[in-house]
């Protein structure tokens, strides 16, 4: 398929732009994205790292406080088991720092004192266990900001013991400050640590413990006050996997069995996007990471970003792990893209019409130029009118394209011409239909049709209907030979009879494949007629020369038998007279004379009969054309009159219809023309020419047949019956003729030729107008 | 040519019935004359003949009816019976037309012929008196003279205004010289009255 100009152009101005956009778009769309996932990477880690720092610098002043308060212990300065100045002592390091929850001390007696915040009716309590071997007295505290007491009371059922305790114990053991893990604090059920610190005395032994209770929900509104893009979470992982520290410190407690507190761990904790994120850390034995790992990751539809921080040291087995939602990072990019894409796809339209608009512009020249293209080709637009502004190719074109256009139109004009003002009829067939494509107004009137009716029809309408090939056969003909001939009985549209002759050629394309035919059609109808009347004239003579010459003979030669039958009746009757005249009577005589009249008149009876039964078959005298009939006989004597070098000539006046009886008066002409000819065979005559003239003369047509033979013996009455000067001649032709000329009311008759040879003459009446 | 006595002028081609015919007729007292042709029968016509004529219709030439035509025109008509061996019916009618007495087929039966020879002459003689009266008129109005036939025409051209003195007027003369001329034309005219005088002058111009 032939693509349109026009269409490239738009498709080419409007469409490569807008993949050109598409590109930018989508190009930007992909960096930015990049761009901004990496920076949300780096706003984790700094929080991981923020957090970390944060928890490190939270926890170090608890670790500070133990150490402090374990190198008193160490140097003795307090006596360790001086609890009132240890308990004072605890009670200075408490108040200086807030944020730790209690202090104590437990020695290797299992005596202990704990200095801890406390809410009423003091702000601070202590608890002080002393032992004295198995016995035991336990004493609570509780005093103001100046230590001064409020409250004691004694507690008997107290059977708290610190060298069972955990922190005791991993101190005691491990020589060296040691950091519990998390857990639910007993009393304030807050979340929290133990720093425990071995007080070695100097002999090496491990004289006891000293403790510093932090809580770690400090860490939670840490990490809630942090800001993490808009819905930024971070949390602090253990070792163990529970989380220990969240922005919702609610989360994090979970109820044991019997009652008590424990961690929520990761796997479980009420944060549903945090369990997507870091599910997979609860199933691991120990939450130790090494490197930072950041992850991607979709959760109900929302799509995410997180990062793990490496575990902060070996003290503080944790683990920070941040999650946000990609939407904080990059939804205003999002919408800004969103918001992009229509700026883009609107401008893409508005380049895309300009385009449109340009393709436009740029294609009228070429447009105009194919509209005026067709408008030549129908014939609408001279060629030679002038080109509208165009490109220089096309003027070009225009130029071969009108040349060829003028060649083509006067071509066709003259072909049009030809085929119009034919002296012929002239038809163009389809070849495949048979449907009239093109006719002339010359077959329009042999057919008695409109020419614009013609073109409606299709050549089977015209066929006679007991001879309907013609048009197969033309197609067969043309198609083996290229062209045809035939001649065929059509049907005129007032339904008359019609032979025409018709030649035809096929007319083919550059591949050879048919087209149409174009015949050239000749109306033979009145030659074929001619045709069939000399041949009908032929026949009937024939016929009359056989079946009838009897009664043709009768008749003709009625007259020339009544003549003589005429004298002897009166001579009978002249002789009956004489004889009546004598003085005797001879009977006999007279009956014999008597008979004699009788039987002259009986003859006469017969050849009447004879006269009347011969023209029984006859036609009666009809008005007819006689230079029609003297062309047809024409024709019958042709063959012998150039058989013996005789040439015959007419000369006939504008004659007048004449009446006879038309196959008589033939045979009449036919015999005079024989006997001109056979006279003229048998001389020795060069010249041998036969001349038929007819001219007008006082109400009958008077005909001559002139011959340049020998002439007529004048001794001789040609037209007395056996009169002859053929050697074989009956001598009954020319009486015959003319008892028939004379029946039909003209005469015959013979004058010498001028200058030489024989003329014979008759003539026929002329018609009543 | 005699024309004391009807003559029967038969005018045929054929010699033979030309003579037969002759013989028959004389034989029943008949004059008869023959030709052998119309042409020669039109030579010989001479005016005041009386008879009539047996005609055979085919002839060579100038045949039956064309001489029947002929005479009719010249007003030479003679009674005519057609003898023909054709028979034809449109030639017999227009023969009739033209005034024949009868149109017989050949052979005929010489009574039929004999009896229309005995009509066409009664009709000759009834002709021939006419005749004979217009030529005693016109014999007679040739012995008066130019003046007395100039009357004579004014009377007979306006028979009315017949008095001499619209003569005289008319004429330039006395009323008495015309009274003279009449009662000499009377005279010469054998007429007993100026009606039987107009009688006359009437009969001779049928000649002509």
């Amino acid at each position: 398929m032939k693509t349109s100009l026009g269409l490239v152009l738009a498709f080419c101005l409007a469409g490569l732009q807008f993949v050109a956009i598409t590109i930018i778009m989508s190009s930007s769309y992909v960096t930015s994205e990049r761009v901004l996932l990496n920076h949300a990477r780096s706003l984790l880690r700094d929080v991981g790292v923020n957090t970390i720092a944060h928890s490190k610098g939270f926890l170090e002043p608890a670790k500070g406080a133990a150490e402090l308060a374990a190198r008193i212990a160490e140097n003795r300065i307090i006596a360790s088991d001086n609890r009132e100045l240890l308990e004072q002592l605890l009670f200075q390091q408490l108040q200086t720092a807030p944020h730790l929850a209690g202090l104590f001390y437990g020695d290797q007696r299992g005596n202990f004192v704990y200095v801890k915040h406390s809410e009423e009716p003091a702000p601070f309590r202590s608890k002080i266990i002393s032992r004295d071997g198995e016995d035991r007295e336990t004493e609570l505290i509780w005093r103001d900001h100046t230590y001064e007491p409020v409250s004691r009371i004694a507690d008997p059922a107290d059977t708290f013991d610190p060298r069972n305790r955990p922190w005791y114990l991993r101190a005691q053991t491990e020589r060296t400050t040691v950091w519990t893990d998390p857990y639910i604090f007993f009393s304030s059920q807050n979340p929290g640590i133990t720093i425990a610190v071995p007080v070695i005395s100097d002999d090496g032994d491990v004289q006891g413990v000293v403790g510093v209770d932090i809580e770690i929900s400090e860490l939670s509104e840490f990490l809630s006050e942090l800001k993490i893009g808009e819905n930024g979470t971070a949390l602090i992982v253990n070792q163990n996997g529970d989380v220990i520290a969240h922005p919702k410190p609610s989360l994090l407690r979970a109820v044991n069995t019997d009652g008590t507190f424990r961690f929520a761990g990761i796997g479980e904790i009420e944060d549903q996007i945090a369990q997507a994120a870091f599910g997979d850390l609860s199933r691991m034995d120990q939450v130790l990471i090494d490197t930072e790992r950041y992850a991607e990751f979709s959760h109900r539809g929302a799509d995410y970003v997180s990062t793990i921080m490496p575990t902060m040291s070996t003290e503080l087995p944790w683990t920070i792990a941040v999650y946000a939602p990609e939407a904080d990072f990059i939804g205003a990019i999002v919408q800004n893209r969103t918001r992009n894409i229509w700026i883009a796809a609107l401008v893409s339209v508005l380049t895309g019409v300009v385009g449109l608009f340009l393709a436009n512009y740029i294609n009228r020249p070429v447009r105009a130029f194919a509209v005026r293209a067709a408008l030549i080709s129908q014939g609408e637009v001279d060629p030679a009118a002038p080109m509208p502004r165009t490109y220089k190719e096309l003027e070009r074109a225009n130029t071969a394209l009108t040349e060829e256009i003028m060649q083509r139109k006067t071509t066709e004009r003259e072909y049009g011409q030809t085929f119009e003002l034919s002296s012929r009829g002239m038809v163009q067939i389809s070849a495949e239909t048979g449907a009239l494509i093109r006719v002339n107004s010359k077959f329009a009137s042999i057919m008695g049709y409109e020419v614009e009716e013609l073109l409606e029809r299709n050549v089977a309408d015209f066929l006679a209907p007991e001879d309907p090939a013609l048009f197969d056969q033309i197609v067969d003909e043309t198609l083996e030979s290229g062209d045809a001939s035939i001649e065929q009985k059509c049907v005129r549209k007032d339904g008359q009879s019609v032979w025409l002759r018709v030649n035809a050629i096929m007319i083919r394309d550059n591949h050879g494949k048919p087209l149409h035919i174009v015949a050239t059609i000749n109306d033979i109808t009145k030659t074929r007629n001619t045709q069939k009347q000399i041949e009908k004239l032929n026949r009937d003579l024939s016929h009359l020369a056989r079946g009838e010459l009897l009664g043709q003979m009768a008749a003709g030669l009625a007259h020339e038998l009544n003549q003589p039958l005429t004298a002897i009746t009166q001579n009978a009757d002249a002789a009956l007279m004489t004889a009546g005249e004598n003085k005797v009577q001879n009977e006999e005589l007279n009956q014999i004379l008597r008979d004699l009249d009788q039987q002259a008149h009986r003859a006469a009876d017969i050849i009447k009969a004879l006269r009347s039964f011969a023209r029984k078959g006859e036609e009666w005298k009809t008005p007819f054309d006689l230079d029609a009939l003297i062309d047809q006989t024409l024709h019958l004597v042709q063959a012998e009159a150039t058989e013996h070098g005789v040439s015959i000539a007419v000369a006939l006046d504008d004659l007048p219809r004449v009446l006879g009886i038309r196959i008589q008066i033939a045979q009449v002409i036919v015999n005079l023309l024989r006997n001109a000819i056979e006279a003229m065979a048998e001389s020795d005559s060069t010249d041998r020419s036969v001349r038929i003239t007819a001219s007008v003369e006082k109400g009958f047509v008077k005909v001559s047949v002139d011959d340049t033979g020998p002439g007529v013996d004048p001794g001789l009455d040609l037209f007395s019956q056996f009169e002859t000067s053929k050697a074989d001649g009956m001598g009954l032709g020319l009486s015959i003729c003319r008892s028939i000329i004379e029946a039909g009311g003209g005469r015959m008759w013979h004058e010498a030729g001028d200058p030489s040879g024989a003329r014979f003459c008759f003539t026929v009446p002329v018609a009543d107008k | 040519m005699t024309d004391n006595k009807e003559t029967v002028f038969i005018v045929d081609d054929d010699e033979d019935i030309r003579s037969s015919l002759t013989r028959s007729l004389s034989k029943r007292g008949f004059v008869v004359e023959t030709f052998d042709s119309a042409q020669a029968f039109l030579d010989a016509y001479e005016p005041g003949l009386s008879g009539c004529i047996i005609l055979d219709y085919g002839m060579i030439g100038m045949n039956g009816l064309e001489l029947q035509q002929k005479l009719v025109t010249e007003g030479r008509a003679l009674p005519i019976v057609f003898i023909t061996g054709h028979g034809g019916v449109p030639e017999s009618v227009q023969a009739m037309k033209a005034g024949a007495v009868d149109f017989l087929e050949k052979p005929f039966r010489t009574d039929t012929l004999v009896e229309r020879i005995r009509q066409a002459l009664k009709i000759s003689a009834a002709t021939s008196e006419t005749r004979k009266k217009a030529l005693r008129a016109k014999m007679m109005l040739d012995t008066l003279t130019t003046r007395e036939r100039e009357i004579v025409d004014m009377i007979v051209s306006n028979p009315s205004n017949t008095t001499s003195k619209e003569i005289a007027r008319a004429l330039q003369i006395s009323p008495r010289t015309v009274d003279h001329h009449r009662a000499r034309i009377l005279e010469k005219m054998q007429a007993n009255s100026m009606v039987e005088l107009i009688d006359l002058a009437i009969a001779s111009q049928r000649l002509s």
